[in-house]
């Protein structure tokens, strides 16, 4: 991801209110990573696997924080039991921040599988996801699906792929 | 012990606007029993009861934060001690009731009935300084209080019997109703807006004039 990309996800984050941000590390991501870690505007908490950021930031939420899950690809995989027994079940809202590794575009062999995966999981768990291609769409679509996941209070995603994680 | 009595003498130990966050199982309907309130997470499925008290005590570090879970329930996620113990909460105190079983999920015993899994020693390995395994009523009372009074992160392991309290009332209360009830509680006593906070919904609507 170019910084430029990574940039234009911490001013989408902050412009919408974004104050707790649970992470798993990840090579796609880890510009941002950078970014959010050094940054008193967010509390931070990372995590060693995403069921883990889930349930943190489940909790966060009811605490008073605004929070998103900025995951991997495969993360969402590991992610999808909290994401059923507590955001579902529960009616938690989450704002998910996945890149789309397996792509249409993809050259690894290993991401492949994210094609048959990734966007039939989100609409299995009934969590409505936009894909964002362009750097400059990156900002408002964070926006708006924190708009909407708070108040529909159920996960919503942005899948960013393109130039957007080259 | 019984698991029963642990509760009791915890439910009059806590602050009363301390909030409790537990695992799916009898362990919530013993504790509504003796503490029914809207600072009750109840019903945590298997894995989330930890890392959700660990984000609601990040998010409120003035507030005493207790979660009340289970050998078999933190089992399934045992990496998020290491990531609790990193985030380090000092307002947290963690009470693992280790009855060996899954009781509430058919009775098959958990990988700590061998005697070779300790749970308290492995949440010191993942970075709890303060955790202790107790075997009495007593001793339970002893160090759940200390880890209360101690203001440091800390996690209590409690071996427990099997069974629970006869005549136990059932919980007629979802996850979702549980969580309208806590989120109001929260918005009242930390002057917070959780649900539905935006004025307005959406961020601009040009063909609407202010004032």
């Amino acid at each position: 991801m170019k910084l430029e990309a990574a940039q234009a996800v911490i001013d989408g984050l902050k412009r919408s209110g974004i104050n707790f941000i649970s992470l798993m590390p990840d090579s796609d991501f880890a510009q941002v990573q950078h970014l959010v870690a050094r940054d008193p505007e967010f509390t931070y908490f990372p995590v060693s696997n995403e069921a883990i950021g889930v349930g943190v930031c489940s909790g966060a939420w009811l605490g008073g924080k605004w929070p998103a899950l900025v995951i991997p690809t495969s993360g969402l995989l590991v992610a999808t039991w909290p994401l059923t027994c507590l955001c579902m079940a529960w009616g938690f809202p989450l704002l998910l921040l996945i890149p789309y590794r397996g792509d249409i575009g993809e050259g690894l062999w290993f991401m492949g599988p994210y094609k048959d995966t990734t966007e039939p999981i989100l609409s299995d768990l009934h969590i409505p996801y936009r894909n964002v291609s362009r750097i400059d769409e990156i900002s408002p679509a964070i926006s708006e699906a924190q708009v909407s996941t708070q108040s529909w209070l159920r996960p919503v995603a942005i899948l960013l792929s393109g130039e957007t994680i080259q | 012990m019984k698991r029963y009595d642990c509760l009791r003498l915890l439910a009059g130990d806590i602050p009363e606007d301390a909030l409790a966050v537990m695992g799916v199982g009898l362990v919530s309907r013993e504790w509504h029993s003796l503490r029914p309130h809207e600072a009750n997470l109840y019903q945590l499925n298997l894995g989330c009861c930890t890392p959700v008290a660990a984000g609601l005590a990040v998010a409120l570090p003035q507030r005493r934060v207790i979660a009340l879970d289970g050998d078999g329930n933190l089992l399934l996620n045992l990496a998020s001690l290491a990531d609790v113990a990193n985030s380090n909460p000092s307002n947290l105190v963690i009470f693992v009731f280790d009855n060996e079983n899954y009781e509430s999920g058919g009775g098959l015993p958990t990988v700590t009935v061998s005697g070779r899994v300790d749970l308290a020693l492995a949440a010191r390995g993942l970075g709890f300084k303060n955790s202790v395994l107790v075997r009495t009523v007593e001793e339970f009372a002893a160090e759940a209080r200390a880890a209360l009074k101690r203001g440091e992160l800390s996690l209590v392991v409690a071996k427990v019997e099997l069974g629970t309290v006869a005549s136990l009332p059932a919980l007629h209360q979802d996850g979702k109703e549980t969580k309208y009830r806590f989120a109001r509680y929260i918005e009242r006593t930390e002057g917070k807006r959780i649900l539905i906070p935006q004025d307005r919904p959406r961020a601009s609507k040009p063909w609407l004039k202010e004032g």
